[in-house]
Protein backbone atom coordinates (compact mmCIF):
# COMPACT_ATOMS: atom_id res chain seq x y z
CA UNK A 1 0.00 0.00 0.00
CA UNK A 2 2.81 2.59 0.77
CA UNK A 3 4.47 1.59 -2.22
CA UNK A 4 1.40 1.69 -4.19
CA UNK A 5 0.70 5.18 -2.83
CA UNK A 6 4.48 6.00 -2.86
CA UNK A 7 4.49 5.42 -6.67
CA UNK A 8 0.86 7.33 -7.53
CA UNK A 9 0.78 10.50 -5.42
CA UNK A 10 3.24 12.16 -7.33
CA UNK A 11 0.44 12.08 -10.11
CA UNK A 12 -1.99 13.59 -7.91
CA UNK A 13 0.48 16.28 -6.92
CA UNK A 14 1.09 17.09 -10.48
CA UNK A 15 -2.88 17.33 -11.11
CA UNK A 16 -2.94 19.09 -8.55
CA UNK A 17 -0.12 21.68 -9.93
CA UNK A 18 -2.15 22.17 -13.00
CA UNK A 19 -5.09 22.76 -11.65
CA UNK A 20 -3.74 25.47 -9.58
CA UNK A 21 -1.62 26.93 -12.44
CA UNK A 22 -5.39 26.71 -14.85
CA UNK A 23 -6.91 28.14 -11.43
CA UNK A 24 -9.04 31.55 -13.15
CA UNK A 25 -10.06 29.16 -16.12
CA UNK A 26 -11.24 27.30 -13.92
CA UNK A 27 -13.61 29.42 -11.53
CA UNK A 28 -14.59 31.21 -14.99
CA UNK A 29 -15.82 27.66 -16.05
CA UNK A 30 -17.63 27.07 -13.12
CA UNK A 31 -19.25 30.44 -12.68
CA UNK A 32 -20.66 29.91 -16.60
CA UNK A 33 -22.07 27.07 -15.76
CA UNK A 34 -23.59 27.87 -12.02
CA UNK A 35 -25.50 30.76 -14.24
CA UNK A 36 -27.77 28.07 -15.73
CA UNK A 37 -28.58 27.30 -11.47
CA UNK A 38 -29.54 30.19 -11.21
CA UNK A 39 -31.28 30.88 -13.94
CA UNK A 40 -33.88 27.47 -12.96
CA UNK A 41 -33.75 28.99 -9.14
CA UNK A 42 -35.93 32.10 -10.88
CA UNK A 43 -37.62 29.72 -12.51
CA UNK A 44 -38.47 28.00 -9.42
CA UNK A 45 -39.42 31.21 -7.99
CA UNK A 46 -41.83 32.39 -10.35
CA UNK A 47 -43.80 28.70 -10.46
CA UNK A 48 -44.03 28.50 -7.07
CA UNK A 49 -45.50 32.68 -6.64
CA UNK A 50 -47.75 31.34 -9.67
CA UNK A 51 -48.91 28.60 -8.18
CA UNK A 52 -51.71 27.97 -5.25
CA UNK A 53 -49.87 25.58 -2.99
CA UNK A 54 -46.62 25.67 -1.14
CA UNK A 55 -45.58 22.73 -2.73
CA UNK A 56 -44.68 21.19 -6.15
CA UNK A 57 -45.05 17.31 -6.38
CA UNK A 58 -43.91 17.38 -2.33
CA UNK A 59 -40.98 19.81 -3.18
CA UNK A 60 -40.78 23.41 -1.35
CA UNK A 61 -38.97 26.25 -3.05
CA UNK A 62 -36.02 25.41 -0.02
CA UNK A 63 -36.00 21.66 -1.29
CA UNK A 64 -36.13 22.72 -4.68
CA UNK A 65 -33.57 25.41 -4.35
CA UNK A 66 -31.16 22.87 -2.11
CA UNK A 67 -31.91 20.16 -4.96
CA UNK A 68 -30.39 22.30 -7.82
CA UNK A 69 -27.43 23.81 -5.86
CA UNK A 70 -26.67 20.31 -4.57
CA UNK A 71 -27.08 18.52 -7.71
CA UNK A 72 -25.09 20.86 -9.84
CA UNK A 73 -22.55 20.67 -7.37
CA UNK A 74 -22.64 16.76 -7.45
CA UNK A 75 -22.59 16.59 -11.21
CA UNK A 76 -19.32 19.32 -11.13
CA UNK A 77 -17.82 17.07 -8.76
CA UNK A 78 -18.06 13.73 -10.09
CA UNK A 79 -17.47 15.30 -13.94
CA UNK A 80 -14.68 13.08 -15.42
CA UNK A 81 -12.79 13.95 -18.52
CA UNK A 82 -9.15 12.39 -17.64
CA UNK A 83 -9.67 8.98 -19.45
CA UNK A 84 -11.28 11.23 -22.84
CA UNK A 85 -7.94 11.07 -24.93
CA UNK A 86 -7.68 7.58 -24.60
CA UNK A 87 -9.38 5.97 -27.46
CA UNK A 88 -7.35 8.36 -29.80
CA UNK A 89 -3.96 7.52 -28.03
CA UNK A 90 -4.51 4.17 -29.23
CA UNK A 91 -5.27 4.97 -32.40
CA UNK A 92 -2.76 7.04 -33.61
CA UNK A 93 -0.07 4.91 -31.41
CA UNK A 94 0.96 7.38 -28.58
CA UNK A 95 -0.58 4.91 -25.88
CA UNK A 96 2.60 3.33 -26.01
CA UNK A 97 4.35 5.83 -24.22
CA UNK A 98 1.59 4.06 -21.33
CA UNK A 99 2.52 0.84 -21.92
CA UNK A 100 6.73 1.21 -21.33
CA UNK A 101 6.11 2.72 -18.08
CA UNK A 102 5.77 0.64 -14.88
CA UNK A 103 2.39 2.44 -13.66
CA UNK A 104 -1.31 1.17 -14.69
CA UNK A 105 -3.34 3.71 -17.01
CA UNK A 106 -6.35 3.82 -15.01
CA UNK A 107 -4.52 3.78 -11.68
CA UNK A 108 -2.67 6.83 -13.90
CA UNK A 109 -5.34 8.76 -15.09
CA UNK A 110 -6.99 8.14 -11.76
CA UNK A 111 -4.76 9.72 -9.51
CA UNK A 112 -3.88 12.66 -11.88
CA UNK A 113 -7.43 13.66 -11.79
CA UNK A 114 -7.90 13.39 -8.20
CA UNK A 115 -4.92 15.75 -7.91
CA UNK A 116 -7.49 18.11 -9.15
CA UNK A 117 -10.28 16.92 -8.08
CA UNK A 118 -9.00 17.75 -4.71
CA UNK A 119 -8.58 21.33 -5.34
CA UNK A 120 -11.94 21.32 -6.25
CA UNK A 121 -13.53 20.45 -2.80
CA UNK A 122 -11.80 23.54 -1.51
CA UNK A 123 -13.35 25.68 -4.69
CA UNK A 124 -16.76 24.66 -4.78
CA UNK A 125 -17.52 21.81 -2.16
CA UNK A 126 -17.13 23.93 0.56
CA UNK A 127 -18.26 27.32 -0.68
CA UNK A 128 -21.42 25.73 -1.80
CA UNK A 129 -22.11 23.38 0.64
CA UNK A 130 -22.01 26.44 3.05
CA UNK A 131 -24.19 28.40 0.59
CA UNK A 132 -26.57 26.08 0.80
CA UNK A 133 -26.68 25.57 4.86
CA UNK A 134 -26.53 29.79 4.45
CA UNK A 135 -29.55 30.15 2.72
CA UNK A 136 -31.18 27.25 4.56
CA UNK A 137 -30.54 29.10 7.66
CA UNK A 138 -32.41 32.60 6.20
CA UNK A 139 -34.78 31.18 4.80
CA UNK A 140 -36.12 28.86 7.48
CA UNK A 141 -34.53 30.37 10.56
CA UNK A 142 -33.27 27.46 12.13
CA UNK A 143 -29.82 25.57 11.43
CA UNK A 144 -30.37 22.00 9.58
CA UNK A 145 -27.01 20.79 9.05
CA UNK A 146 -27.33 16.95 9.59
CA UNK A 147 -23.92 15.73 9.84
CA UNK A 148 -24.62 12.32 9.17
CA UNK A 149 -26.66 13.12 6.08
CA UNK A 150 -23.56 14.90 4.78
CA UNK A 151 -21.31 11.80 5.61
CA UNK A 152 -23.23 9.70 4.12
CA UNK A 153 -23.34 12.30 0.91
CA UNK A 154 -19.83 12.20 0.94
CA UNK A 155 -19.20 8.45 0.83
CA UNK A 156 -21.74 8.51 -1.82
CA UNK A 157 -19.96 11.20 -3.84
CA UNK A 158 -16.87 9.48 -3.83
CA UNK A 159 -18.27 6.10 -5.25
CA UNK A 160 -20.23 8.34 -7.84
CA UNK A 161 -17.03 9.46 -8.88
CA UNK A 162 -14.98 6.39 -9.65
CA UNK A 163 -18.61 5.36 -11.52
CA UNK A 164 -18.07 8.57 -13.49
CA UNK A 165 -14.48 8.12 -13.43
CA UNK A 166 -14.47 4.45 -15.31
CA UNK A 167 -18.10 4.91 -16.95
CA UNK A 168 -15.75 8.04 -18.90
CA UNK A 169 -12.94 5.35 -19.26
CA UNK A 170 -15.23 3.46 -21.22
CA UNK A 171 -16.55 6.22 -23.16
CA UNK A 172 -13.18 7.60 -24.40
CA UNK A 173 -12.87 3.68 -26.06
CA UNK A 174 -14.93 4.92 -28.47
CA UNK A 175 -13.04 7.23 -30.00
CA UNK A 176 -11.88 3.90 -31.62
CA UNK A 177 -15.03 4.05 -33.81
CA UNK A 178 -16.06 7.56 -33.58
CA UNK A 179 -13.75 10.19 -35.56
CA UNK A 180 -13.97 13.14 -33.04
CA UNK A 181 -15.30 13.04 -29.51
CA UNK A 182 -17.29 16.18 -29.67
CA UNK A 183 -20.23 15.37 -31.54
CA UNK A 184 -20.64 12.36 -29.08
CA UNK A 185 -19.72 14.21 -26.16
CA UNK A 186 -22.29 16.76 -26.54
CA UNK A 187 -24.84 13.82 -26.77
CA UNK A 188 -23.62 11.72 -23.28
CA UNK A 189 -23.87 15.16 -21.35
CA UNK A 190 -27.61 15.98 -22.61
CA UNK A 191 -28.44 12.39 -22.07
CA UNK A 192 -26.56 12.08 -18.54
CA UNK A 193 -28.26 15.48 -17.48
CA UNK A 194 -31.15 14.07 -18.13
CA UNK A 195 -30.91 10.42 -16.96
CA UNK A 196 -29.36 11.27 -14.09
CA UNK A 197 -32.04 13.47 -12.60
CA UNK A 198 -29.57 16.61 -12.78
CA UNK A 199 -31.81 18.53 -14.92
CA UNK A 200 -35.06 17.25 -13.75
CA UNK A 201 -35.39 15.50 -10.42
CA UNK A 202 -36.35 11.58 -10.92
CA UNK A 203 -38.99 12.05 -8.33
CA UNK A 204 -41.11 14.45 -11.04
CA UNK A 205 -40.92 12.14 -14.14
CA UNK A 206 -43.53 9.38 -14.28
CA UNK A 207 -43.13 6.94 -11.71
CA UNK A 208 -42.44 3.95 -14.24
CA UNK A 209 -39.39 5.82 -15.99
CA UNK A 210 -38.46 7.20 -12.13
CA UNK A 211 -38.54 3.79 -11.35
CA UNK A 212 -36.35 2.56 -14.21
CA UNK A 213 -33.90 5.37 -13.74
CA UNK A 214 -33.27 5.37 -10.64
CA UNK A 215 -31.79 1.43 -10.72
CA UNK A 216 -29.77 3.11 -14.22
CA UNK A 217 -25.83 3.77 -13.31
CA UNK A 218 -26.80 7.66 -14.12
CA UNK A 219 -28.91 8.03 -11.22
CA UNK A 220 -25.74 6.79 -9.16
CA UNK A 221 -23.50 10.05 -10.57
CA UNK A 222 -25.92 12.57 -8.94
CA UNK A 223 -28.98 11.78 -7.63
CA UNK A 224 -28.04 9.07 -4.94
CA UNK A 225 -25.82 11.18 -2.82
CA UNK A 226 -28.25 14.75 -3.65
CA UNK A 227 -30.97 12.38 -1.77
CA UNK A 228 -28.61 11.67 0.73
CA UNK A 229 -27.53 15.01 1.10
CA UNK A 230 -30.98 16.18 1.48
CA UNK A 231 -32.14 13.03 3.73
CA UNK A 232 -34.59 12.25 2.24
CA UNK A 233 -34.24 8.51 2.20
CA UNK A 234 -34.91 5.90 5.30
CA UNK A 235 -32.26 3.36 6.08
CA UNK A 236 -33.29 0.58 3.84
CA UNK A 237 -32.76 2.96 0.96
CA UNK A 238 -29.48 4.01 1.57
CA UNK A 239 -28.38 0.80 2.01
CA UNK A 240 -30.08 -0.13 -1.64
CA UNK A 241 -29.02 2.70 -3.51
CA UNK A 242 -25.13 2.47 -1.96
CA UNK A 243 -24.88 -1.08 -2.70
CA UNK A 244 -26.20 -0.32 -6.41
CA UNK A 245 -23.56 2.56 -6.40
CA UNK A 246 -21.04 0.05 -5.84
CA UNK A 247 -22.62 -2.17 -8.31
CA UNK A 248 -22.08 -0.13 -10.66
CA UNK A 249 -18.65 0.98 -10.09
CA UNK A 250 -17.78 -2.80 -9.97
CA UNK A 251 -19.25 -3.32 -13.46
CA UNK A 252 -17.43 -0.20 -15.22
CA UNK A 253 -14.80 -1.51 -13.62
CA UNK A 254 -14.68 -4.59 -14.70
CA UNK A 255 -16.05 -3.32 -18.39
CA UNK A 256 -13.11 -0.83 -18.46
CA UNK A 257 -10.86 -4.28 -17.75
CA UNK A 258 -12.06 -6.10 -20.17
CA UNK A 259 -11.67 -3.50 -23.25
CA UNK A 260 -8.59 -2.51 -22.41
CA UNK A 261 -7.12 -6.23 -22.93
CA UNK A 262 -9.25 -6.40 -26.15
CA UNK A 263 -7.86 -3.36 -26.98
CA UNK A 264 -4.25 -4.65 -26.03
CA UNK A 265 -4.65 -7.91 -27.93
CA UNK A 266 -5.27 -5.81 -31.32
CA UNK A 267 -2.84 -3.11 -30.77
CA UNK A 268 -0.90 -2.77 -33.39
CA UNK A 269 1.65 0.56 -33.58
CA UNK A 270 3.96 1.08 -36.73
CA UNK A 271 7.07 3.24 -37.10
CA UNK A 272 8.38 5.31 -33.95
CA UNK B 1 -16.90 48.92 -52.44
CA UNK B 2 -18.88 46.61 -54.00
CA UNK B 3 -15.90 45.14 -55.94
CA UNK B 4 -14.86 44.57 -52.42
CA UNK B 5 -17.89 42.81 -51.17
CA UNK B 6 -18.32 40.55 -54.53
CA UNK B 7 -14.26 39.42 -53.31
CA UNK B 8 -15.86 39.04 -50.22
CA UNK B 9 -18.85 36.86 -50.80
CA UNK B 10 -16.64 34.64 -53.16
CA UNK B 11 -14.21 33.78 -50.71
CA UNK B 12 -16.88 33.27 -48.39
CA UNK B 13 -18.62 30.22 -50.24
CA UNK B 14 -15.09 28.80 -51.03
CA UNK B 15 -14.20 28.90 -47.58
CA UNK B 16 -18.28 27.07 -46.99
CA UNK B 17 -17.50 24.73 -49.40
CA UNK B 18 -14.14 23.55 -48.11
CA UNK B 19 -15.94 22.84 -44.85
CA UNK B 20 -18.57 20.97 -46.42
CA UNK B 21 -16.35 18.53 -47.47
CA UNK B 22 -14.82 18.14 -44.39
CA UNK B 23 -18.20 17.25 -43.13
CA UNK B 24 -18.77 14.80 -45.30
CA UNK B 25 -15.62 13.05 -44.01
CA UNK B 26 -16.63 13.21 -40.17
CA UNK B 27 -20.49 12.46 -41.21
CA UNK B 28 -21.42 10.34 -37.93
CA UNK B 29 -19.74 13.29 -35.71
CA UNK B 30 -21.59 15.81 -37.57
CA UNK B 31 -24.88 13.73 -37.11
CA UNK B 32 -24.60 12.80 -33.33
CA UNK B 33 -23.34 16.67 -32.33
CA UNK B 34 -26.64 17.66 -34.27
CA UNK B 35 -28.62 14.91 -32.61
CA UNK B 36 -27.06 15.78 -29.36
CA UNK B 37 -27.85 19.72 -29.33
CA UNK B 38 -31.71 17.98 -30.41
CA UNK B 39 -31.33 16.18 -26.93
CA UNK B 40 -30.37 18.89 -25.19
CA UNK B 41 -32.84 21.12 -26.21
CA UNK B 42 -35.69 18.49 -25.95
CA UNK B 43 -35.02 18.20 -22.26
CA UNK B 44 -35.30 21.54 -21.81
CA UNK B 45 -38.76 21.22 -23.24
CA UNK B 46 -39.45 18.49 -21.14
CA UNK B 47 -38.65 20.27 -17.98
CA UNK B 48 -41.19 23.60 -19.48
CA UNK B 49 -43.97 21.02 -19.57
CA UNK B 50 -43.44 19.36 -16.33
CA UNK B 51 -43.39 22.99 -14.74
CA UNK B 52 -46.78 23.80 -16.51
CA UNK B 53 -48.20 20.60 -15.53
CA UNK B 54 -48.70 22.13 -12.30
CA UNK B 55 -49.06 26.15 -12.73
CA UNK B 56 -51.56 27.78 -15.87
CA UNK B 57 -49.13 30.33 -16.65
CA UNK B 58 -45.76 31.85 -15.73
CA UNK B 59 -46.01 35.55 -14.95
CA UNK B 60 -48.69 35.62 -16.51
CA UNK B 61 -47.20 34.11 -19.96
CA UNK B 62 -48.75 31.25 -20.97
CA UNK B 63 -47.33 27.68 -21.85
CA UNK B 64 -47.27 28.53 -25.40
CA UNK B 65 -45.76 31.52 -25.29
CA UNK B 66 -43.27 30.65 -23.37
CA UNK B 67 -42.42 27.93 -26.09
CA UNK B 68 -41.96 30.84 -28.52
CA UNK B 69 -39.88 32.92 -26.55
CA UNK B 70 -37.91 29.42 -26.18
CA UNK B 71 -38.03 28.80 -30.03
CA UNK B 72 -37.06 32.05 -30.61
CA UNK B 73 -33.93 32.49 -28.11
CA UNK B 74 -32.49 29.30 -30.34
CA UNK B 75 -32.27 31.14 -34.02
CA UNK B 76 -30.01 33.86 -33.40
CA UNK B 77 -27.88 31.54 -31.00
CA UNK B 78 -28.03 28.63 -34.23
CA UNK B 79 -27.24 31.65 -36.99
CA UNK B 80 -24.20 32.37 -34.76
CA UNK B 81 -23.08 28.91 -33.84
CA UNK B 82 -23.17 28.76 -37.65
CA UNK B 83 -21.09 31.24 -38.92
CA UNK B 84 -19.14 32.44 -35.82
CA UNK B 85 -17.84 29.21 -34.25
CA UNK B 86 -14.56 30.00 -35.21
CA UNK B 87 -14.18 32.97 -32.31
CA UNK B 88 -13.94 29.98 -29.61
CA UNK B 89 -10.78 28.97 -31.26
CA UNK B 90 -9.52 32.07 -30.16
CA UNK B 91 -9.82 32.84 -26.85
CA UNK B 92 -8.71 28.79 -26.76
CA UNK B 93 -5.78 28.07 -28.31
CA UNK B 94 -4.95 30.30 -31.55
CA UNK B 95 -3.44 32.84 -29.71
CA UNK B 96 -2.15 30.92 -26.69
CA UNK B 97 -0.21 28.49 -29.41
CA UNK B 98 0.93 31.09 -31.88
CA UNK B 99 -1.42 29.42 -34.53
CA UNK B 100 -3.13 33.21 -35.06
CA UNK B 101 0.30 34.43 -37.32
CA UNK B 102 -1.70 32.33 -40.17
CA UNK B 103 -4.42 34.99 -40.51
CA UNK B 104 -1.69 37.64 -40.57
CA UNK B 105 -0.19 36.51 -43.34
CA UNK B 106 -2.97 35.74 -45.20
CA UNK B 107 -4.04 39.15 -47.94
CA UNK B 108 -7.61 39.37 -46.13
CA UNK B 109 -9.06 40.87 -43.01
CA UNK B 110 -8.04 38.65 -39.92
CA UNK B 111 -11.13 38.65 -38.10
CA UNK B 112 -12.87 37.84 -41.18
CA UNK B 113 -10.47 34.92 -42.35
CA UNK B 114 -10.88 33.63 -38.89
CA UNK B 115 -14.83 34.01 -38.94
CA UNK B 116 -15.63 32.36 -42.09
CA UNK B 117 -12.80 29.16 -41.26
CA UNK B 118 -15.63 27.67 -39.86
CA UNK B 119 -19.25 26.90 -40.66
CA UNK B 120 -20.10 24.75 -38.03
CA UNK B 121 -23.29 22.92 -39.28
CA UNK B 122 -23.84 21.21 -36.02
CA UNK B 123 -26.14 24.36 -35.42
CA UNK B 124 -28.77 22.59 -37.51
CA UNK B 125 -29.52 21.13 -34.11
CA UNK B 126 -30.38 24.04 -32.31
CA UNK B 127 -32.33 25.82 -35.89
CA UNK B 128 -34.65 22.97 -36.75
CA UNK B 129 -35.44 23.18 -33.39
CA UNK B 130 -35.86 26.81 -32.62
CA UNK B 131 -38.10 27.24 -35.96
CA UNK B 132 -40.02 23.90 -35.22
CA UNK B 133 -41.25 25.03 -31.69
CA UNK B 134 -41.80 28.77 -33.57
CA UNK B 135 -44.13 26.74 -36.15
CA UNK B 136 -45.61 24.48 -33.42
CA UNK B 137 -47.21 27.85 -31.25
CA UNK B 138 -47.26 30.26 -33.96
CA UNK B 139 -51.36 29.06 -34.19
CA UNK B 140 -51.72 29.51 -30.47
CA UNK B 141 -50.27 32.71 -29.92
CA UNK B 142 -52.10 36.25 -30.73
CA UNK B 143 -49.47 37.44 -33.31
CA UNK B 144 -50.68 40.25 -36.18
CA UNK B 145 -48.57 38.63 -38.99
CA UNK B 146 -48.97 41.81 -41.09
CA UNK B 147 -46.41 42.60 -44.02
CA UNK B 148 -44.23 44.99 -41.72
CA UNK B 149 -43.58 42.36 -38.51
CA UNK B 150 -42.63 39.59 -40.94
CA UNK B 151 -40.26 42.16 -42.52
CA UNK B 152 -39.59 43.37 -38.47
CA UNK B 153 -39.08 39.38 -37.51
CA UNK B 154 -36.35 38.80 -40.63
CA UNK B 155 -35.10 42.04 -39.95
CA UNK B 156 -34.53 41.56 -35.98
CA UNK B 157 -32.60 38.07 -36.42
CA UNK B 158 -29.80 39.30 -37.75
CA UNK B 159 -29.58 41.98 -35.21
CA UNK B 160 -29.85 39.90 -32.13
CA UNK B 161 -27.17 37.19 -33.81
CA UNK B 162 -24.15 39.85 -33.78
CA UNK B 163 -25.32 40.37 -30.05
CA UNK B 164 -24.02 36.75 -29.23
CA UNK B 165 -21.15 37.57 -32.02
CA UNK B 166 -20.33 40.73 -30.41
CA UNK B 167 -20.11 39.60 -26.74
CA UNK B 168 -17.66 36.51 -28.30
CA UNK B 169 -15.89 39.25 -30.03
CA UNK B 170 -15.47 40.95 -26.93
CA UNK B 171 -14.28 38.21 -24.72
CA UNK B 172 -11.96 36.46 -27.38
CA UNK B 173 -9.83 39.44 -27.83
CA UNK B 174 -8.76 39.11 -24.14
CA UNK B 175 -6.79 36.58 -25.43
CA UNK B 176 -4.40 38.84 -27.34
CA UNK B 177 -3.14 40.09 -23.81
CA UNK B 178 -3.61 37.09 -21.74
CA UNK B 179 -3.21 34.33 -23.42
CA UNK B 180 -6.37 32.33 -22.97
CA UNK B 181 -9.60 33.79 -22.76
CA UNK B 182 -11.94 30.61 -23.53
CA UNK B 183 -12.86 30.15 -20.45
CA UNK B 184 -14.06 34.30 -19.84
CA UNK B 185 -15.88 33.46 -23.55
CA UNK B 186 -17.67 30.54 -21.79
CA UNK B 187 -18.51 32.15 -18.83
CA UNK B 188 -20.17 35.31 -20.49
CA UNK B 189 -21.75 33.00 -23.54
CA UNK B 190 -23.84 31.26 -21.02
CA UNK B 191 -25.80 34.05 -19.89
CA UNK B 192 -27.54 33.56 -22.83
CA UNK B 193 -29.89 30.99 -20.47
CA UNK B 194 -31.56 33.97 -18.92
CA UNK B 195 -32.86 35.18 -22.43
CA UNK B 196 -35.30 32.21 -22.92
CA UNK B 197 -37.35 33.57 -20.14
CA UNK B 198 -39.24 36.77 -19.27
CA UNK B 199 -37.33 39.21 -17.62
CA UNK B 200 -40.09 39.34 -14.84
CA UNK B 201 -38.74 36.50 -12.96
CA UNK B 202 -35.67 37.85 -11.94
CA UNK B 203 -34.89 40.38 -9.32
CA UNK B 204 -33.63 44.02 -10.42
CA UNK B 205 -29.59 43.09 -10.12
CA UNK B 206 -30.30 40.36 -12.99
CA UNK B 207 -32.74 42.09 -14.74
CA UNK B 208 -30.21 45.35 -15.51
CA UNK B 209 -27.42 43.11 -15.97
CA UNK B 210 -29.19 41.09 -18.91
CA UNK B 211 -31.41 44.11 -20.34
CA UNK B 212 -28.14 46.94 -20.23
CA UNK B 213 -24.51 45.49 -19.25
CA UNK B 214 -25.09 42.01 -21.71
CA UNK B 215 -27.90 42.64 -22.88
CA UNK B 216 -29.10 39.12 -23.91
CA UNK B 217 -32.72 39.84 -22.89
CA UNK B 218 -32.27 41.06 -26.32
CA UNK B 219 -31.72 38.11 -27.98
CA UNK B 220 -34.55 36.64 -27.21
CA UNK B 221 -37.39 37.97 -24.55
CA UNK B 222 -37.60 41.25 -25.55
CA UNK B 223 -38.18 41.11 -29.33
CA UNK B 224 -40.21 38.01 -28.88
CA UNK B 225 -42.62 39.68 -26.42
CA UNK B 226 -42.79 42.14 -29.14
CA UNK B 227 -44.19 40.12 -31.43
CA UNK B 228 -46.31 38.36 -29.03
CA UNK B 229 -48.20 41.46 -27.35
CA UNK B 230 -46.70 44.64 -30.03
CA UNK B 231 -45.96 46.64 -27.60
CA UNK B 232 -43.00 48.89 -26.92
CA UNK B 233 -41.53 48.15 -29.99
CA UNK B 234 -39.54 51.35 -29.60
CA UNK B 235 -37.49 49.42 -26.86
CA UNK B 236 -38.27 45.75 -27.42
CA UNK B 237 -36.83 46.43 -31.06
CA UNK B 238 -34.78 49.68 -30.95
CA UNK B 239 -32.83 47.86 -27.83
CA UNK B 240 -31.68 44.75 -30.11
CA UNK B 241 -30.69 47.08 -32.76
CA UNK B 242 -28.36 49.92 -30.47
CA UNK B 243 -27.49 46.84 -28.44
CA UNK B 244 -25.85 45.13 -31.40
CA UNK B 245 -24.40 48.24 -33.36
CA UNK B 246 -22.98 49.21 -29.61
CA UNK B 247 -21.61 45.53 -28.99
CA UNK B 248 -19.82 45.25 -32.53
CA UNK B 249 -18.23 48.56 -32.19
CA UNK B 250 -16.82 47.77 -29.00
CA UNK B 251 -16.05 43.94 -30.50
CA UNK B 252 -13.99 45.21 -33.33
CA UNK B 253 -12.44 48.43 -31.20
CA UNK B 254 -10.59 45.66 -28.91
CA UNK B 255 -10.37 43.18 -31.36
CA UNK B 256 -8.09 45.82 -33.58
CA UNK B 257 -6.10 47.16 -30.59
CA UNK B 258 -5.63 42.98 -29.72
CA UNK B 259 -4.02 42.31 -33.08
CA UNK B 260 -1.76 45.05 -32.66
CA UNK B 261 -0.51 44.34 -29.44
CA UNK B 262 -0.42 40.26 -30.38
CA UNK B 263 2.75 38.57 -30.09
CA UNK B 264 3.25 35.25 -31.04
CA UNK B 265 4.21 32.00 -29.33
CA UNK B 266 7.84 31.09 -28.93
CA UNK B 267 9.44 28.33 -31.18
Amino acid sequence: MRRFLRIYLPFSKAGMQEMMAYRFNFIFHLIGEMLSCFVMYFVWLAVFESSDSSTFMGFSMVDMTVYLFISFMASFLTYSDGAINIGEEIRDGSIVMRMIKPVNFDMYLLFHELGSRFVSIFIVLVPMSVGVELYKFFVTGSVMFSLPNFALFSVSIIIAYLVSFYFNVCYGFLAFFLKNLWGSSVLKDAIISFLSGAKIPLAFMPPALAAVLTVLPFASLSYTPVMLYMGIYDAPQIIWSLSLQLFWLVFFWGLSKLIWRLAMKRLCVQGG
Amino acid sequence: MLKKIKRISKMHRIFIAQDLKKLMEYKVDFLTGMFGFMVYQTINLLFLWIIFSGIPALHGWSYDEIIFIYGFSLLPKAIDHLFFDNLWSVGYWLVAKGDFDKYLTKPLNPFFTVLVEKFCVDAAGEFIVGIALIAVTIGKVSIQWSVMNVLLFILILPCATLIYTGIKTITASIAFWTKRSGHITHAFYLMNDFAKYPTSIYNDVIRNVITYIIPFAFTAFYPASYFLTGENPLFNLGGTVIAAAVLMTIGMLIWNKGVKSYESAGS
